[in-house]
């Protein structure tokens, strides 16, 4: 066993065991899929705004904003899980009203204190399918108004799209919907995912690949998977489990087997 | 996850002969040698001759014991192989040691005081029988059957069958907790068996007698792992495929 190895012992990636799976234990010390960072030149910058409990964009720098990041009124707001997904990596510095930097310590702790809409499981689940490079989008949300007008005729999320598109008030109501969507001990809806795209668009995204969905530790019953199928409109589910830090995804399908001759 | 055909010639000699022909020359054939199998403890012991033997076989029901004598084979059913001859096709007659025949309602009584689970596992049963699946038990997959799509020496089972009474949220129900999917599917996914899930609902109505199963609903759901390192490249994403 080798000390230089030790580092590398956390299975992010998780695989079907057809053949054989790379994540058995004796491979642990050896494989190293631990991601490593990409070096970040252009750092964004975003001011933490505490009344929103999300990031407010200052200075957008890179590629990444055309998949992170909601915008209203021509402003990008981060959540926390992307505000600390960015931060982790390097590519966002969050400061406060003094324009201090928060050091990474502190957005942890905004984590879990746990009055974002997002708790440490659900980030864990964001950053594993993000560095992927799925896009994600809190479930609901639209990324941009324009988004909301051109696909009004769907019944999709329409609490949540009449709620923002009041104008006064439409900071407070988009996160009075955030505060709606975390609800704790229940299956809940968490994010909308998309596959990598290079084309995405926030003001055209389409409908999502999947519905992901996060349980407070027990798996959904059937009548919460019936629940939220009715709830999501024919957009896949599928059912997001943290434990140790790995991640693993399920499907519920409903099929019939067909009747053979 | 498709089929998976024992070598080539095996789908085409499959559609050549569809399992429905099958069984309903394995039903004449019980039918018109008056077929009497004798219930003991959960099996049905059936002594056959030479014809029938090769068509259980190529039906799948029950399984040979092996005796010395010659001229007569001996087939062991299962209580849901054994019912459904006897309940839906009409085509054996079962008796007790005395040799008093059991009606239908009797034999339902029967079965449900030797499993209470029963009711439930013959709709399960039945319901992917008479879509001419062919059904064997799972107990060597720790599931409660397995489903092939033709004879299994022509194909692998493609579904591992866990049946699940809408009653079954509490602290007996399978599946509860989540290592006890990462558990049955690491197994599936390894044997390339599709995890299948039968959700019975009573609607209701209790087991007093088989007419019941007519009131009884079932739900088919696969529940199946996603890996999102194999999805990325294809654009959309699918449920992953066997090579």
């Amino acid at each position: 066993m080798e000390f230089e190895d030790w580092g590398s012992s956390s299975g992010a990636s998780d695989s079907e065991v057809y053949v054989q799976d790379p994540n058995d234990e004796e491979h642990c010390f050896t494989s190293g899929d631990v991601p490593k960072l990409q070096f970040r030149k252009d750092i964004s910058k975003a001011r933490w705004n505490n009344e929103l409990r999300m990031a407010e964009i200052v200075d957008n720098k890179g590629r990444m904003w055309t998949t992170t990041g909601i915008v209203r009124s021509s402003k990008i707001y981060c959540s926390i899980e992307e505000t600390l997904f960015l931060a982790e990596i390097g590519a966002l510095d969050l400061l406060d009203d003094n324009d201090t930097s928060f050091p990474l310590k502190d957005i942890f702790k905004k984590v879990a204190e746990g009055n974002s809409g997002c708790f440490w499981e659900s980030f864990e689940v964001y950053r594993h399918l993000k560095s992927l490079g799925y896009i994600v989008g809190r479930h609901g949300i639209p990324w941009t108004m324009t988004s909301v007008k051109s696909k009004s005729d769907s019944p999709q999320g329409m609490r949540e799209i009449n709620g923002l598109i009041d104008k006064d008030s439409e900071g407070k109501d988009f996160i009075v919907e955030l505060f709606n969507n975390m609800q704790i001990n229940e299956v809940r809806p968490v994010f909308d995912v998309y596959p990598p795209n290079s084309k995405f668009k926030k003001s055209s995204p389409g409908n999502p690949s999947f519905v992901l969905c996060l349980t407070s530790g027990h798996p959904p019953s059937r009548q919460e998977i019936e629940y939220l199928e009715k709830q999501c409109n024919g957009i896949p589910l599928k059912f997001g489990h943290v434990e140790h830090g790995r991640v693993s995804f399920f499907s519920f399908n409903r099929v019939e087997l067909p009747a053979l001759p | 996850m498709g089929p998976r055909w024992k070598g080539k010639g095996s789908e085409a000699k499959a559609l050549a002969d569809p399992m429905s022909k099958i069984v309903s020359q394995l039903q004449s054939s019980l039918v018109q040698s008056d077929c009497h199998g004798l219930l003991s403890g959960c099996s049905v012991l059936l002594e056959v001759e030479t014809a029938q033997t090769e068509l259980l076989n190529h039906a799948c029901f029950g399984r040979p014991i092996v005796t010395a004598e010659n001229d007569k084979q001996w087939f062991q059913l299962g209580m849901e192989e054994a019912f459904y001859l006897c309940y839906y096709l009409k085509c054996l007659k079962i008796v007790d040691e005395e040799r008093c025949t059991k009606s239908n309602e009797e034999l339902w009584d029967y079965m449900k005081s030797k499993r209470d689970t029963f009711p439930d596992f013959f709709k399960a049963y039945s319901h992917l029988r008479k879509k001419n699946w062919v059904v064997r038990a799972g107990s060597q997959y720790g599931v409660d059957f397995v489903a092939y799509r033709h004879h299994p020496a022509l194909v692998h089972s493609e579904y591992a069958i866990l049946v699940l009474s809408s009653g079954d949220g509490g602290a007996k129900g399978r599946l509860r907790v989540w290592s006890d999917f990462q558990c049955t599917l690491r197994l599936c996914g390894s044997v390339a068996k599709t995890l299948l899930v039968l959700n019975i609902h009573k609607n209701g109505n209790g087991a007093d007698s088989p007419s019941c199963l007519e009131t009884y609903s079932i739900e088919e759901r696969t529940i199946t792992r996603w890996s999102p390192e194999q999805c990325r490249e294809d654009g959309k994403i699918v449920e992953k495929k066997t090579k």
